[in-house]
């Protein structure tokens, strides 16, 4: 077996993963954030429930892990509000990601991930569609981006699969490269030499593939000289940022930032002039769990929303570290797309309980997800990427 | 017994989803807040009271075994059911059925979450006073199956003491509904207080009706740090004969104090045997803030080296953050802990924390200390990894010696965890023979055929 990779990297950092779950003192605590668990009063979806699965599985209660065992591992969020919670500090999403590597060393990945594997082998990206496909979400800009076929920039920004194949995402790359071009940054995008940023394949269970397509990336980055790759995807932010150094084994000497963080610093440099006639509003922010609770960014946001006039920020109880997923984490919509949906429904509620009219993200998949919950649930609240936001409110 | 035929009988009487067999989620209802495990032949998730008494009319006739569950987070392993059998988990019945504003209760089905309860109330400007620190983990059926207390029980009381009226589906499914809304009601024998505290071993409660008094509007906050555990416990009675009923007294000890610097870096005294947290509360600022001078008073007059007062919620927060921190400090010091909770009378805390240490430094083990000093209820924590043999049979043997010292000081083996299996050796000593026999006797009259929660609370005769 390869050596596995740890896609998140917290502290209590003198712990390993493997023994990890030796810590969880079954208090119960993370019970009452976890998003599943709430919805579904069932211990079996409680973080605590899936510890006690590794250890019977690791202790031999468990003989034969089976497809059944493999789906407890799977039809988590892995939102990490549960490693928030933990008064032992037991990193539950980080045991979790490890183990579904695990059951795939053991043949037990389940169909929807076995497909999403393939298709990033085959096609570099998650969607299964030709990546030459990288640049299409740019052929409906008015302008082409100055960034399409560049040798050289300082900034690279790395779309990520999802912006850059799934036309409902779109405007999040054009958005953010509309306000990179306004701000005369000298940034470049990879078009086709920009692959999957290896997550997807990194938690199924396919370390090597991963390390494959890292280790590609890195070196289409460095072929343009950049000093900084910027990223809208906070999954992808994550991963460059935490992972791609320890799992490649060295320093990548490149500073990663999300657009959030990139655009903060913009607007606090005078870069991005802002019309001062924005109708009044008010816009509750969702912070995306990867960008969040995993990443630290915080705050980045919600200097955005300070610059912007006659923007008004009220936050929703469960923020910041105390975000409650979207229910669109972990690939959980790919097994029970109810469950997912019923989490997101939650949370739409807890954004139009704030009387706002839009909830900002700063993740497409938070977005698309809050989206269809507003909509599933007649809920009059628009959901918006920031960055189109942002646009909006630049002269 | 015919496993299957068990669950198909049980699947055709409240529906195939409520009832889980997979070993999967069977583990997932092997355990509770303790170390203990064993996997129960099924877990059933019922939805009603007609499900309840289904479930143990089959319970009855199979001859199965039934442990109540409300969200497992109990610390005497009253929820695990050893044997196997049933596990029968409320926590979907979790609404709240009534909320009268007029006569201060609140009527909630039993696997509704305690914190969800206070937030419910409190949006009426009414108050569930029980704070047991688990409050966002167990629910009001767990916490009335075992008398669950809090630091606020010093001057509001424990859970029992809000339980006006319960349903409890009885071992032969026959639904039984208990006091009311009355608040005086010396009508028969007290059946509430019966099966409070009972853990699921009389009957399977599954609605209450809770008294709410009126949420206080004025909180205040005081730390007192003292070089002598004496002079803290003495403090406790000075505060009291000064007329002041504080909201919560909490006590640290100089190893809790020492453990929670060391973890968490909060800037701690370290040369102080005792910290008292004391907070105030009530309808009227001007009065509560009295209190607490008076309160701060006391503490300096005892012997206290430094008070203080928090003059903002801000500084409220960083006086509790201290009292807060205790358990992720334990869970940083050691893979595994054993929290003990054992009262004595007020004025034997100096003794009992003397003890206790001396038996911490006899065995080589670190035990850290921090309690409810208004009602000598202790938490002495054993700190140890429970994969290395020999530190786990010390652990045992601690055990049996802390309780030895509560007994030896009048006091008792548990303040507000309960006895499940982990203090049933120990009940014959605290209570007696005779006290055993008449609760054995009530136990046969109301579960003849022993199928409720069986190997708790009472040890064999």
């Amino acid at each position: 077996m390869s050596e596995p990779i740890e896609p998140s990297t917290y502290p209590p950092a003198e712990r390993t993963a493997e023994d990890e779950y030796l810590h969880c003192i079954r208090c119960g605590l993370c019970l009452s954030v976890c998003p599943l668990y709430r919805l579904t009063l069932n211990e079996t979806d409680s973080p605590r429930a899936r510890v006690a699965l590794l250890r019977a599985v690791r202790e031999g209660m468990i003989e034969e892990p089976s497809d059944d065992t493999a789906a407890r591992f799977f039809s988590c969020l892995l939102c990490g509000a549960c490693t928030f919670a933990c008064p032992s500090g037991v990193t539950v999403d980080r045991i979790l990601e490890l183990t579904r590597g695990e059951m795939s060393d053991l043949g037990l990945l389940p169909e929807p991930l076995v497909a999403l594997s393939q298709r990033i082998a085959e096609g570099h990206n998650i969607s299964g569609e030709p990546n030459e496909n990288r640049l299409m979400w740019a052929d409906n800009l008015p302008d082409r981006p100055r960034g399409i076929g560049k040798e050289e920039a300082e900034v690279v920004y790395f779309v990520g699969c999802v912006s850059a194949m799934f036309p409902r995402s779109y405007s999040v790359a054009q958005s953010f490269v509309e306000l990179l071009e306004k701000a005369d940054v000298d940034y470049g995008l990879l078009g086709e030499q920009e692959w999957c940023c290896g997550y997807p394949q990194a938690i199924s269970g396919e370390p090597d593939q991963a390390r494959g397509t890292m280790r590609h990336n890195l070196e289409a980055v460095r072929a343009m000289k950049a000093r900084t790759v910027v990223t809208t995807c906070p999954s992808c932010y994550h991963f460059w940022k935490h992972t791609y150094p320890v799992a490649l084994g060295e320093e990548i000497d490149l500073e990663v930032l999300h657009a959030t963080e990139f655009v903060a610093d913009l607007l606090d440099a005078d870069r991005l002039p802002l019309r001062k006639d924005m109708r009044e509003q008010v816009v509750t922010y969702h912070d995306p769990c990867d960008l969040g609770r995993k990443a630290g960014v915080f705050d980045a946001p919600r200097r955005i929303l300070d610059h912007i006039p006659n923007v008004t920020l009220v936050e929703m109880p469960e923020n910041r570290e105390g975000s409650h997923c979207c229910g669109g984490g972990g690939n959980l919509e790919s097994f029970d797309p109810a469950l997912s949906e019923a989490i997101a429904a939650r949370r739409i509620r807890q954004a139009a309980e704030t009387g706002a009219k839009t909830v900002l993200s700063a993740c497409q998949q938070c977005e698309r997800t809050l989206f269809s919950a507003a909509r599933s649930e007649r809920i009059r609240i628009r959901a918006k990427d920031i960055m189109e936001l942002v646009l909006e409110a630049t002269a | 017994m015919s496993d299957q035929a068990l669950i198909q009988d049980l699947q055709e009487a409240i529906g195939v989803e409520k009832v889980l067999t997979s070993l999967e989620d069977r583990i997932a209802y092997s355990y509770d807040g303790t170390f203990e495990q064993d996997l129960p032949d099924v877990a059933i998730l019922p939805e009603s009271n007609e499900d309840v008494a289904a479930i143990l009319r089959l319970a009855q006739e199979y001859d199965v075994p039934v442990v109540p569950r409300g969200m497992a987070s109990g610390l005497a392993a009253a929820s695990v059911p050893f044997g196997g059998g049933i596990v029968l988990s409320l926590t979907k019945m979790n609404r709240i059925l009534e909320i009268d504003e007029e006569n201060h209760t609140v009527r909630v089905e039993a696997g509704a979450i305690t914190a969800d309860v206070e937030a419910a109330v409190e949006e009426f400007g009414l108050f569930y006073p029980p704070d047991p620190s688990s409050n966002e983990q167990s629910t009001i059926g767990g916490n009335i199956a075992c008398n669950a207390g809090g630091p606020r029980c010093l001057k509001y009381g424990v859970t029992g003491d809000y339980v006006m009226g319960l349903t409890v589906v009885l071992a032969d499914g026959q639904v039984l509904r208990t006091g009311g809304k009355a608040i005086k009601n010396v009508v028969g024998y007290d059946l509430n207080a019966l099966f409070v505290g009972s853990e699921g071993t009389l009957g399977v409660i599954t609605e209450a009706l809770l008294r709410l008094t009126t949420k206080p509007r004025a909180v205040r906050t005081a730390r007192a740090e003292f070089p002598a555990l004496e002079d803290a416990s003495r403090t406790v009675n000075a505060i009291l004969d000064a007329g002041v009923v504080p909201a919560t007294l909490e006590m640290m000890d100089e190893t809790a104090i020492t453990c929670i610097e060391e973890a968490m870096g909060l800037g701690l005294p370290l040369d102080v045997e005792a910290m008292l947290i004391i907070e105030t509360d009530g309808s009227d600022e001007e009065t509560v803030l009295r209190e607490i001078e008076t309160v701060a008073r006391v503490c300096r007059e005892s012997g206290a080296r430094e008070v203080i007062i928090a003059k903002s919620e801000g500084e409220r927060e960083q006086l509790w953050r201290a009292r807060r921190s205790v358990s992720p400090s334990l869970a940083r010091k050691a893979p595994n802990k054993l929290g003990e909770d054992i009262t004595v009378p007020r004025s034997a805390i100096p003794e009992a924390v003397r003890r206790i240490k001396a038996i911490s430094a006899d065995y080589g083990l670190p035990i850290v200390i921090f309690g409810h000093a208004g009602d000598g209820n202790l938490h002495p924590n054993i700190l140890f990894d429970k994969r290395n043999e020999e530190e786990w049979k010390k652990v045992q043997q601690i055990v049996g010696e802390i309780f030895q010292v509560a007994l030896d000081l009048e006091g008792t083996l548990s303040g507000e965890h309960g006895v499940g299996t982990l203090k049933r050796p120990y009940m014959e000593q605290a209570l007696g023979r005779l006290s055993l026999d008449v609760q054995r006797r009530i136990k046969g009259a109301l579960d003849p055929h022993g199928i409720l929660n069986p190997g708790k609370v009472l040890p064999g005769p």
